[in-house]
């Protein structure tokens, strides 16, 4: 029993210091803004992907600092984790939506303000407007109405290589992708396969392609595929799958093989090429590697892991083009309070008190490059603002049915192409068909 | 109960007779060695999750539990400081504590009632009506979530211990009917005829009768209704805001992106340990045995 | 709550309202809670994807779930769960529940086999995703293999190896110097793939012995720099390889010579008389090691679910039936000793028809778990292999909740699961029409 009570006080007294750490972050984070203002009330609540491990503390301090600004308001913020499309789902279709959510397919969202169930946030058009640039509100428009803020974006045109692995075979990080294919068969030769993917989760594959794509094709015609304007079975897509099949169908040259690569998902992928000793040499995936990587290994940044720029293929103003995914703030409802913080939320402050910690990436100009912690960080999220054409992620664009359903569509389908790279047209007229299954609905 | 000897009142063996008795049937030393290896392979993955709970994730990325086999420094109790380290690890605790002990003793209750009128009580279309309860049973819970949202919104039932305990409780009924019903349904029929005869109104034969002649049934679904609502996570998450059992606290540890495993692992841990308990506190109901001071 | 006075053969009316009252609250809490959801879905499966109710479709949903692949391999899927698994995790249940009745610390055997269930499904399905890795460095089942083959088959010093100039061919699972060599020449083997840590032990520096007559020489070594180096040259800093078996074939193909390379990795093949000879790497130096099998992918999915899914309710059907076993009358059983039945038989024809109901309860019980699976394969099953593992549940979640979010046909899948329970009821009634 005593024990218990002293287990307790331990609890309190943890949760006060860190209580009190935050308030003192997050107040000389808010030094900037303006008065505070008394006169907007009310719950907000706000389902959320990020959890206590991943980015809710980061929030919270984003959340602290609009309250107090807004001290009557009060965010209600529900961590949902990976489960939030089921819960986002089946709360909207019983009626009963929290007021505000975090959605990373912009198809989804179409889907939902389609159906009516998204309020427009159009009162916040100008802030949108004086801090992004038009691309970015542009996500955030369907059927010319303004829906949501593209509040956090991840930069998903890098790639994680593992140092001493390179150092070991001499190489050093390719800006080219002939130079990539060459330098990953001298890797090979050094005893360390050069690739880790994760083909379990399909969307590790769709990324690849998209970002072979985008460099080949360069962004408009990324757009138009992306857009269902350009068919699977075009030329174009034969040829970046062509392209593709040179590294994923490299098996010898792939970490568990062929095989392995459709077992290991994501997280394995990066814990396979950060292992010590390296099981592999390389990965293909967006700047939230890092996060994975230093909680998951012993990797230290520099003399363990770092990072280069997505190689370039065809050379021209497209060649680093930067492809994102991002969260996209959606409200469901509309009051005082929740426009209050919409508005506060496309402020270059908002965004600063989590882009200071890491881990986020934003395409809000006013942010300063010098925000951002450390410098693989910054090589990784600075690009976001600084490219110069940016595309969303393919896939997340797309009906949901079709571009982020497991085992089926975009994902599935990839994954059979991973199984047999040599099979192109046949994945190809699958991709189409059930593309204008999704299309036609 | 088939054939028995009409009338006789039945004096319960003691349990030593039925294990001489059931001895025969295989000599003993075979059995145990057999109980002892099938124990211990039934152990392994799980002495796997607990080795895993005490070990850094960054070890567990290039090499199995087992080697701590061969590195046994490596061993920390950090997961789990970890997770004690968040305030919100206890009321998740208790919240989980009411709503799993709220809807089991629901159901045990309501379950019996209706075992046991489908068991001894007749009425017209009783059977017909038997056969679609079990039906219910195939219902998966997904697909009530979304009629049910409405439901709740009417009545306020959202985002409350209760509301999620209700939830469970209709769904752990069809089981519990089943179960119950089908175990009464064995229970000797003369003790009851003579009990109706000597003008025992239903209710008093249910409670002095049925429930300690069904206590170890009514125990072992005890348990699992316990159980398996200490362990959802999908009800709690779609009906509850603020109010969070362990599972969907759980949840809300997880990385977006990145093994978990050492969340996972020290938090399943800390969550088995009371349905581990209540097993092992219901597990000597089974073998009370016949009749325990209930004869007339 | 008023007694009803007491009475012989109470009315029917007595009777109805008893049955009422003793039923009116379970009636009550699963006409809420699960026939109104049961109606709602029924009546959504004929309408579109979305909305509460949506748009009229017919039976358009039906017919896309037996045209769908995925949902065809469900339907297999399911079919093979309900094959295995309920009457495997009875009989086991029955079996642990017998064996442990009359064993003294029983507790501890049942706490053993019943802690899976006290395990939350998506820990479980965590714990045996991890266990059934193919890297036998990480899964626990195929590490047993490995320790198993390395026993039978050990692995060879550098199984991982490749050829580092196309002048070096596989020929039986070794490699062989396709240019031909004879006395007093010089034979170079050089091999690339081999990290420096799986180098072996006590590696010098390469080093190309001199020709000599009447002998063939020559190096095998690790034919890499940093940069990559020239393949087929031994540069300075290229290790050679020790305790490596290089043979020399003659024309015919036969195996004249073998020897095993130096430190330096030279070797040295004496007193060879004229011809035409081919040098090579033994085929036992490639042997590789067990490669775990793919326990996840797309063949040895189900399979796998099925081994983890058995270890989780085993224990159920073990306590359900211990509480049978325990409630047994005992006078019958002593009956039919004392009528010279032997132990088998008392246990074939007492003991199990005695323990029918119970067993039932079990049997039937996960017939309709087993069509309702759900957890295990969500959290063990990779992504890949959904195609393969998928069952009905799995696929009604992802058609109603992720992506599209298409209600009607995840309402058309809720009811055909439903009506796959039919033949199960109707198979029961029978049993529960003998009992009464």
């Amino acid at each position: 029993m005593k024990r218990q009570w002293v287990v307790v006080l331990a609890l309190v007294i943890v949760a006060s210091v860190a209580f009190a750490a935050v308030r003192v972050s997050s107040s000389s984070a808010g030094a900037r803004q303006t008065s505070v203002n008394k006169a907007v009330s009310g719950t907000i609540t706000f389902d959320g992907i990020w959890t206590a491990s991943s980015g809710q503390k980061q929030f919270q301090d984003v959340i602290n600092a609009f309250q107090k600004l807004y001290p009557k308001v009060h965010v209600n913020y529900k961590p949902v984790g990976n489960d939030l499309p089921t819960v986002l789902a089946t709360a909207v279709a019983g009626g009963h939506p929290p007021d505000m959510a975090d959605i990373a397919q912009p198809g989804t969202v179409k889907q939902f303000a389609t159906e009516g169930k998204l309020k427009p946030i159009t009162y916040a058009s100008s802030v949108i407007g004086k801090n992004f640039a038009p691309a970015w509100k542009k996500l955030g428009t369907f059927d010319g109405k303004l829906y949501a803020l593209v509040f956090k974006a991840a930069n998903k045109s890098v790639v994680w290589y593992n140092v001493p692995a390179f150092k070991t075979a001499g190489v050093s990080p390719p800006t080219t992708f002939s130079q990539l294919l060459k330098d990953a068969q001298t890797i090979k030769a050094s005893g360390t396969p050069a690739y880790s993917i994760g083909g379990a989760d399909g969307w590790t594959l769709t990324d690849m392609f998209e970002n072979i794509y985008l460099r080949t094709f360069g962004a408009a015609k990324y757009d138009a595929l992306s857009a269902h304007k350009i068919k699977w079975t075009d030329k174009s897509v034969t040829t970046a799958l062509k392209t593709m099949a040179k590294i994923v169908g490299d098996t010898s040259n792939i970490y568990g093989g062929t095989s392995g690569a459709l077992q290991y998902g994501f997280n394995d992928s990066v814990t396979n090429a950060f292992a010590s000793p390296a099981k592999a040499a390389m990965v293909f995936e967006a700047d939230f590697v890092g996060g994975v990587i230093t909680s998951s290994t012993k990797a230290k940044p520099k003399t363990g892991f770092n990072t280069f720029t997505w190689p370039s293929i065809t050379p021209g103003p497209d060649a680093g083009a930067v492809e994102i995914a991002g969260d996209l703030f959606v409200t469901f409802r509309d009051n005082p309070a929740i426009e209050a913080f919409v508005k506060y939320l496309a402020t270059p402050q908002a965004a600063e008190i989590w882009a200071r910690q890491g881990g986020f990436g934003t395409g809000n100009h006013n942010v300063p490059a010098s925000v951002y912690p450390d410098p693989i960080t910054k090589a990784t999220e600075a690009p976001i603002l600084t490219a110069k054409s940016v595309v969303f992620d393919m896939s997340d664009n797309q009906p949901p049915a079709f571009g982020s359903t497991s085992g089926q569509g975009e994902w599935g389908l990839f994954q059979q192409f991973l199984r047999n790279p040599k099979n192109i047209s046949g994945v190809q007229k699958k991709l189409e068909s059930a593309a204008a299954a999704a299309y036609k609905k | 109960m088939a054939a028995t000897t009409a009338g006789a009142i039945v004096i319960p063996d003691p349990q030593d007779r039925v294990a001489v008795r059931i001895l025969r049937f295989v000599a003993k030393a075979p059995v145990h060695l057999v109980l002892v290896i099938i124990g211990a392979a039934w152990l392994v993955p799980t002495i796997g999750l607990f080795i895993t709970s005490i070990l850094p994730a960054s070890a567990l990325a290039s090499k199995g539990w087992w080697q701590i086999f061969s590195h046994p420094s490596l061993a920390t109790w950090a997961n789990y400081h970890a997770l004690f380290q968040n305030a919100g690890l206890v009321t998740a605790l208790k919240t989980t504590a009411y709503i799993a002990v709220g809807n089991t003793a629901l159901v045990v209750i309501i379950g019996a009632m209706a075992g046991y009128a489908f068991a001894w009580l007749d009425f017209p279309g009783r059977d017909w009506l038997f056969i679609i309860v079990i039906g219910l049973l195939v219902v998966p819970l997904q697909m009530a979530l979304i009629p049910m949202f409405k439901v709740y919104d009417t009545f306020g039932l959202f985002d409350t211990w209760y509301g999620i305990a209700l939830f469970h409780t209709a769904f752990g009924l069809p089981f519990a009917i089943f179960l119950l019903r089908n175990f009464f349904v064995g229970l000797p029929k003369d003790i009851l005829e003579s009990a109706r005869i000597d003008g025992a109104s239903e209710f008093r034969i249910f409670i002095r009768l049925i429930l300690p002649l069904g206590l170890p049934a009514i125990a072992s679904l005890g348990i699992f209704q316990f159980l398996w609502t200490w362990n959802d996570l999908l009800v709690a998450l779609t009906f509850g805001q603020n109010t969070t059992p362990i599972t969907v606290w759980i949840a809300g540890q997880l990385r977006e992106f990145g093994t978990s495993i050492d969340i996972i692992a020290p938090a399943s841990f800390i969550s088995l340990v009371i349905p581990l308990g209540v097993f092992l506190a219901f597990q000597r109901y089974f073998v009370q045995g016949l009749l325990a001071g209930s004869v007339k | 709550m008023a007694a009803p006075p007491p009475s012989r053969e109470p009315g029917k009316l007595g009777r109805y309202l008893t049955g009422a009252v003793f039923l009116a609250p379970a009636l009550f809490m699963l006409g809420v809670w699960m026939v109104y959801p049961a109606v709602y879905t029924i009546v959504r499966s004929f309408f579109g994807p979305t909305g509460f109710f949506g748009t009229w479709v017919g039976i358009d949903n039906y017919k896309s779930l037996f045209t769908t692949s995925t949902l065809t391999t469900a339907i297999k899927n399911n079919a093979i769960w309900v094959a295995v698994v309920p009457a495997f995790v009875t009989a086991v249940g029955l079996i642990f529940a017998v064996l442990t009745e009359r064993v003294r610390w029983s507790v501890a055997f049942k706490t053993a086999v019943f802690l899976p269930m006290a395990i939350s499904a998506f820990a479980t399905g965590v714990t045996w995703r991890i266990m059934y890795q193919q890297d036998p460095g990480l899964g626990a089942i195929n590490a047993l293999g490995k320790t198993v083959s390395g026993i039978v088959s050990p692995a060879g010093v550098l199984p991982s190896a490749l050829p580092s100039t196309p002048n070096l061919v596989p020929k039986n699972g070794g490699l062989v110097l396709k240019t031909p060599v004879h006395p007093g020449g010089v034979a170079l083997l050089g091999l690339t793939g081999i990290a420096p840590t799986a180098m072996p032990g006590g590696a010098k520096q390469a080093v190309t012995p001199p020709a000599k007559p009447g002998a063939i020489v020559g190096t095998v070594w690790r034919d890499f720099k940093p940069g990559g180096g020239k393949p087929g040259v031994v540069e300075t800093g290229e290790l050679g390889l020790p305790r490596v078996t290089v043979e020399l074939e003659s024309s015919t193909g036969k195996t004249v010579q073998s020897t095993r390379s130096a430190d330096d990795g030279s070797f040295t093949f004496s007193n060879v008389p004229p011809g035409t000879y081919n040098a090579g790497v033994g085929a036992s130096t490639f042997a590789k090691p067990f490669g775990g099998y793919a326990w996840l992918g797309p063949n040895l999915i189900t399979p796998s679910l099925l081994i983890a899914y058995i270890w989780i309710w085993a224990g159920f059907a073990m306590v359900v039936i211990a509480a049978g076993l325990s409630a047994m009358s005992r006078e019958v059983l002593e009956a039919a000793r004392t009528d010279g039945a032997s132990e088998w038989q008392t246990f074939r024809r007492v003991t199990v028809p005695l323990l029918a109901p119970v067993l039932s309860v079990v049997f039937v019980t996960m017939i309709i778990n087993v069509l309702k699976v759900f957890d295990i394969v969500y959290a063990l099953a990779p992504q890949s292999a959904y195609q393969n593992a998928n069952v009905l549940a799995l696929a009604m979640y992802f058609t109603a909740f992720q992506g599209a979010g298409n209600f009607g046909i995840g309402s058309a899948i809720a009811v055909f699961l439903f009506l796959l329970v039919v033949p199960v009821l109707l198979l029961n009634i029978r049993r529960f029409r003998r009992e009464v």
